[in-house]
């Protein structure tokens, strides 16, 4: 059997007040095999931001992403913009 | 000169000192980092007779910069003219404006040549052999320059649907160029995954702390040649923040250091309308910076959809009693050719968004009529050339015959005559 490399990400995760309500990362934890880890949030009635650690196998984790973009969540890495000018 | 004054690298949210590696966000909350100074011994040490006895180049203000040893990499960069324009002040209806004019920045002709100087000195000293940047436009030139100059190898990353004629400027330089098919947030994504997996110094991520303090050379230059005094007002374009951060720092750092005398700074940010998510958080009075997906603009070097130090620009901008405005393609280029007609300078996209935007801040009064403005312009126009197509109009052609020449001049005279003065 061969293991699958486990890959640890960071993000900035921002969502609307039409989230803001809902258990998003409870359920995010329950869809998917990954250990998130959140370093710092701030949540209020309007917006969401949260910095959260994600590990596990690099295609659960694409696909984590992808489900939670599909919820309204920005995802961003911390580096942000990488690209510029 | 071994110098004592950079220490350590520190988390701008918590304050956790980190050592000055090639680290850039903070373990714990990830927040940026940001380079420490020793000010106290920078104070003793400097003084406004010492910065004019050394070369004209950004090194001059080498105690602010966070290297342990001396540059290596860009030695000429900065020290670029600061001209008084009184053209277009009177254009722009304020009684005083200056063009500090990083069009001809030394060698590829944009403000990057700044912090890519300090970046890749830094990252000699740490050792790298391979240095790398995601570019769409000036920072990937600069960083192929500035590496061939000293023989690093470098990878500059593009989205693979950029214009080749900005593929060029880069290519010249023999660097590894690689395009990244997708949209743009993927490409962005790989970008970071490709930084974190790969030990390369990427001069606008893991070396960022140290690649953005270039820019704080800005404003040290237009300080000094205002005759060692702060601008009461600063407009500077916006696609990441940095640039307005760092310029409001250098202008803390020298009162810090008794370069100058404290008095009020206001700094102002420019952004374009098609992606202008730093001015529409500061009109909206929030500091929550929204993405913007899908940047619109001709302004390409400064579609930066999420920001990384929009938050830190807001705050800034707002603490100095400055304000932020955007300005639309239109107006971007009514902006450019003002800058050329009333001063001779030729500014890509981003030049015409700071002009455009010094007007409206100028025309709704956050900057006083009977005030003194300073715009920062920070890349050459031939850069972005083809935005003006169609815009300028042609050239008239004559026949190779006197009289026809004579008939034109006699037309456009009929025009616009003369004034009446010496020679008329």
């Amino acid at each position: 059997m061969t293991s699958v490399a486990q890959e640890k990400q960071r993000f900035w995760l921002t969502f609307g007040e039409e989230l803001c309500q809902r258990p998003i990362i409870c359920e995010l934890a329950r869809s998917f095999a990954l250990t998130f880890n959140i370093r710092s949030a701030q949540v209020t009635q309007r917006t969401g931001l949260v910095a959260i650690e994600l590990e596990g196998e690099r295609e659960v984790l694409k696909q984590a992403i992808q489900w939670l973009e599909k919820q309204g969540v920005t995802v961003e890495p911390v580096e942000l913009s990488t690209i510029e000018g | 000169m071994q110098t004592e004054f950079f220490t350590h690298l520190r988390c701008r949210e918590c304050g956790r000192p980190y050592p000055p590696e090639a680290i850039h966000v903070c373990e714990w909350d990830f927040g940026p980092l940001e380079a420490v100074y020793d000010y106290e011994a920078i104070r003793r040490q400097i003084s406004r007779k010492r910065i004019e006895s050394r070369a004209p180049t950004m090194w001059r203000y080498r105690e602010f910069l966070p290297l342990e040893g001396e540059p290596t990499v860009g030695t000429q960069v900065g020290f670029t003219p600061l001209i008084r324009a009184e053209r277009l002040a009177k254009a722009l209806g304020v009684r005083e404006a200056y063009v500090k004019n990083d069009t001809v920045n030394y060698p590829t002709l944009s403000f990057k040549d700044r912090v890519v100087a300090v970046s890749l000195s830094r990252a000699k000293e740490m050792g790298f052999t391979v240095v790398a940047c995601a570019s769409t436009g000036n920072l990937a030139n600069s960083v192929a320059a500035n590496a061939a100059s000293v023989g690093l190898e470098s990878y500059v990353l593009i989205p693979a649907d950029l214009e080749a004629s900005k593929v060029l400027g880069s290519l010249v330089y023999g660097t590894r160029v690689v395009g990244i098919r997708g949209p743009y947030d993927k490409v962005n994504r790989l970008c970071s995954e490709i930084a974190g997996k790969y030990q390369w110094a990427f001069v606008n991520v893991n070396l960022r702390p140290y690649y953005a303090e270039g820019s704080k050379t800005m404003g040290f230059e237009i300080a000094e040649q205002l005759g060692w005094r702060l601008p009461a007002h600063t407009v500077i374009p916006m696609a990441s923040g940095s640039l307005l951060t760092k310029i409001a720092k250098s202008y803390q750092e020298m009162i810090d250091t008794d370069l100058v005398e404290k008095t009020p700074f206001a700094i102002h940010g420019a952004q374009a309308t098609g992606c202008n998510p730093i001015s529409d958080a500061f009109q909206k009075g929030t500091e929550l910076v929204r993405p913007v997906s899908k940047p619109q603009t001709i302004a390409k070097s400064l579609a930066i959809g999420t920001p990384a130090d929009g938050y830190y620009a807001i705050q800034t901008i707002r603490k100095s009693g400055g304000a932020a405005e955007d300005a639309s393609d239109e107006e971007i280029l009514e902006g450019i050719r003002l800058l050329a007609e009333t001063t001779g300078i030729f500014a890509e996209t981003a030049g015409g968004v700071t002009v455009a935007c010094a007007r409206k801040l100028i025309a709704s009064g956050k900057i006083p009529r009977e005030g003194s403005v300073v715009l920062c312009v920070t890349g050459h126009g031939l850069k972005t050339a083809e935005v003006l197509a169609g815009v300028l109009g042609s050239p008239r052609v004559i026949e190779p015959s006197l009289r026809e020449f004579d008939r034109l001049v006699s037309s456009d005279l009929a025009e616009t005559p003369i004034p009446e003065g010496p020679g008329a």
